[in-house]
């Protein structure tokens, strides 16, 4: 017998394959580039999707075109060409990943003795890494846990016979390839670091091969979103004993003080103080703001919000959205991966794609009247079903909103932001409601 | 595969499953998506949603056991959820490699539930590309479901995708055929339920939404195939792109569906149209300094239409730079063509480079890095017809009309 609940319409998801994944991680240390060994296809599509994040991809992106020939006779000739034709360039990555489409690896090649020859004068790793691997989050984590085994086990052994440094923390799972990326690793360590902890590495999302080296250095590893960085601090724990905590990521003033309360346990820090004060300060801020907005267009109030997102996002947002920043029906959760760590006691139901399938399809082509919190994969579900909704983008890909500017998602300037999102979304809905009666 | 998909994507009664990864059918899907923004930005929006895509959702175990187990349980599911009255099989290149033999699935399946099952010989890029799967399903639909039958006088049927009906292509060759008293009953393949596929073949004659390149003579293969079979008339290939061309399309149109006083008549008004577009254009675009640069093959891009605008709009064309991307003999080719309609003074990347400096704009092919001029990408698939003729038009227009410093490019 088979679950019915694994098949289900994939337009009504979206997800890119571990292609773009472990490409991510890469493309997160500065200086690092990516040789995809594999059809022009598959490179373009996990190219469009990074360059949704970083515009400059495409100069870090490479691929070698094989033909179809490859698959019987071998791609070592495409990729020698094309390794030839980087090492004639002035300027050399400070890492080349070299990774296998999903046809490619299943044909033989010895990608890493392919790469060897080349005698390369600066750090690679390579590895097979296409869509039979999984998704983004696959490939991240494959990704990840190659360049720390090859570039970090060293020197992390060595490091532990030291002390480490104190309050150092790496930060595991963020990525500037999740909408919003970018702004909201700022302001994770910008919290962090206000409570009085050294941020070590981030890796995957800024830090570069030389600080990776160094993640021995941390007493702790913060796991922020679980499906990128869960299994790296799994392994850093098992082969170097560095601990971890999952927590999750900050969203609103009470849920980013819950989430600090969470690691000053794992690791007590200086200056919890002062994170306090900026939330109470914030909290006082909004209140006020709130009253006036309430006093002209009552409270925000939604009959049902969907939020759709990358998993720790999606459970950790929903908590925020229904204890701090919106009164609601109904909340129903859609999480792309399944997340243990990460709690959501304010969702009225979770579905997981890939498992709930067809519950997702029918919410999507049935609802009316919702609030989508999610990506433009599922608002033009509904509009194209002729649904009356309202949406606010949180997530890839996100065709109805520009987003030029890097004020988080997360922490303390995130629940501002949201709030205001939000806020935009409920004054726009009661107008159309009273000009299209 | 993403052409299989394509190739019915809005046949109602489909369902298409691809043999592959579950990632493969996302690229699908984002082009989907891609499809229903690029509509909406050009202020439509699709009349209808696309049929299901499933995967069969191949991961590493099965490279080593096979997937045709898991095809078979797939298709299960999408027969009992969806009530297909067709299904379509997408091959990956992962099926191809592994020795999948989704042909015998496919045979199994309509016997067992007695509906039909179409698949392909190409698996992913081991067989080429998109178009390969987009026309192999095209012919499989036209033997499956197509009769000969008596032709309904001045109907015709749209054939190739650009956007789909509600694309800009598909709303400007209505528009100007039922102005001409010609009903368009269906845009194939793609767009036309698997219920009123059969009509197709009721139509008077085809109309390509043409393009160039190997996928315009791809189309007029398609052409003669359904001329040969089915007696449909067909147009020459004309692309209606500049009003050149424009002109001679609805002419041609007039004689073959033997309305050329209707014909006639709808000449005279988007004449007009255009003219009353160029008096609101010309006060600004007049004289106007222009570099037009070209770095794509005479296959792929004819400078008669941009040529036509640049005359009617009466920029100053200073200059035409070919761009490095040409080999010589193409490079002599494109300039035959230029010298058909221009003796204005052509130019390498390194030779014009003063030119551009000069230029209040720059119409190009590719899009030239740090230069600090106003761009307007010329498309490989520009709008075609009067509006398509007129909006072009009113793009350069309104980057006279800009006070922006700077460079930047304007895609129309």
């Amino acid at each position: 017998m088979y679950s019915n609940n694994q098949w289900g319409n994939i337009c009504h998801r979206v997800d890119t394959c571990a292609l773009s994944g472990a490409a991510a991680f890469v493309a997160g240390i500065p200086g690092a580039e990516i040789l995809v060994n594999g059809p022009l296809w598959c490179y373009f599509y996990a190219l469009r999707n990074l360059e949704h994040a970083r515009y400059d991809m495409g100069e870090r992106f490479h691929d070698c075109q094989p033909d179809n020939n490859a698959i019987v006779y071998g791609t070592e000739k495409f990729l020698t060409e094309t390794l030839q034709r980087l090492l004639e360039r002035e300027s050399k990555p400070s890492l080349l990943l070299v990774e296998s489409s999903c046809s490619l690896s299943l044909i033989g090649d010895d990608l890493a003795g392919i790469v060897r020859k080349m005698n390369l004068t600066h750090p690679f790793v390579t590895m097979d890494c296409g869509g039979l691997v999984g998704g983004f989050a696959e490939g991240y984590v494959k990704a990840a846990l190659a360049v720390i085994d090859k570039f970090a086990k060293e020197r992390l052994a060595g490091v532990q016979e030291d002390e480490p440094k104190e309050r150092a923390v790496n930060l595991l799972g963020l990525t500037d390839f999740y909408y919003n990326g970018v702004a909201d690793t700022k302001e994770i360590c910008r919290l962090l670091k206000k409570a009085g902890y050294k941020i070590n590495t981030v890796p995957g999302a800024g830090s570069s091969l030389e600080e990776l080296t160094e993640l021995g250095a941390a007493q702790l590893n913060i796991v922020c979103n679980e499906e990128l960085g869960l299994k790296i601090a799994q392994h850093l724990e098992k082969c170097f004993g560095i601990p971890y905590v999952a927590a999750g990521l900050p969203y609103g003033i009470k849920g980013t003080q819950a989430w600090l309360e969470q690691i000053n346990l794992a690791l007590p820090c200086e200056n919890m103080q002062a994170v306090r004060q900026e939330a109470e300060e914030l909290t006082e801020f909004l209140t006020a703001k709130g009253n006036d907005y309430r006093g002209l267009w009552g409270s925000i109030w939604f009959d049902k919000i969907v939020l759709a997102a990358p998993g720790t996002q999606a459970l950790c947002m929903a908590q925020a959205v229904r204890d701090e920043w919106a009164d609601m029906g109904e909340l129903v959760v859609i999480c792309q991966h399944d997340v243990k760590h990460s709690r959501c006691t304010a969702a009225d139901k979770i579905l997981l794609t890939g498992k709930d399938a067809e519950e997702i399809e029918e919410l999507l082509q049935n609802e009316e009247d919702l609030l989508i919190m999610g990506s433009c994969s599922e608002a033009s579900t509904l509009r194209r079903r002729g649904t009356r909704f309202l949406s606010c983008t949180i997530a890839y890909p996100a065709a109805e909103e520009v987003l030029l500017t890097a004020v988080p998602f997360v922490g303390l300037r995130g629940a501002a932001h949201m709030l205001q999102k939000l806020w935009n979304v409920y004054i726009r809905s009661v107008i159309d409601k009273q000009v299209h009666k | 595969m993403p052409g299989v998909w394509r190739a019915v994507a809005y046949t109602d009664g489909v369902v298409v499953i691809f043999h592959s990864p579950r990632a493969c059918a996302h690229i699908a899907r984002t082009m989907d998506i891609n499809t229903h923004y690029r509509s909406l930005g050009e202020g439509r929006q699709e009349e209808r949603a696309s049929v299901p895509l499933l995967s069969s959702q191949l991961e590493e175990k099965h490279s080593i056991f096979g997937g045709v187990d898991r095809l078979r349980k797939c298709i299960a599911f999408a027969i009992e959820k969806y009530q297909p009255k067709c299904l379509v099989l997408g091959n990956s290149c992962v099926a191809g490699v592994i020795g999948d033999d989704v042909e015998s699935v496919a045979k199994e399946v309509e016997e067992e539930y007695g509906l039909p099952v179409l698949t392909v010989d190409s698996y992913g890029f081991l067989d080429g590309e998109y178009y390969e799967g987009y026309f192999e399903i095209t012919y499989k639909l036209i033997d499956r479901f197509l009769q000969p039958q008596e032709h309904v006088p001045k109907t015709v049927v749209l054939l190739g995708d650009s956007g789909g009906p509600w694309g800009h292509y598909a709303t400007e060759a209505t528009r100007l055929l039922q102005a001409m008293g010609v009903k368009v009953i269906g845009q194939f393949p793609g767009y036309m339920t698997l219920e009123d596929l059969p009509r197709l073949t009721s139509a008077e004659a085809m109309v390509v939404l043409g393009g160039r390149g190997q996928t315009h003579d791809d189309f007029n293969k398609l052409t003669k195939i359904l001329e040969e079979r089915f007696g449909l008339k067909s147009l020459p290939g004309i692309y209606p792109v500049g009003w050149q061309q424009t002109e001679r399309w609805l002419v041609e149109i007039g004689k073959l569906l033997d309305c050329e006083a209707q014909a006639c008549e709808v000449l005279t008004k988007e004449r007009l149209a255009l003219q009353k577009s160029l008096q609101q254009f010309l006060p600004v675009t007049k004289n106007k300094k222009t570099v037009l640069c070209i770095g794509r093959w005479l296959m792929y891009f004819h400078p008669d239409a941009v040529l036509g605008t640049i005359k009617n709009l009466e920029l100053d064309l200073t200059g035409i730079i070919l761009l490095d991307a040409y080999e010589e003999e193409y490079r002599q080719e494109m300039v035959a063509a230029l010298r058909l309609h221009t003796d204005v003074s052509i130019y390498t990347n390194i030779d014009g480079e003063a030119l551009l400096k000069e230029a209040d704009l720059v119409l190009t092919t590719h899009e030239l890095q740090d230069k600090n001029v106003k761009q307007i990408f010329l498309p490989m698939l520009p709008k075609v017809g009067t509006n398509g003729e007129i909006e072009f038009m009113q793009a350069i227009y309104r980057v006279l009309c800009s006070r922006h410093g700077g460079g930047g490019m304007i895609y129309v």
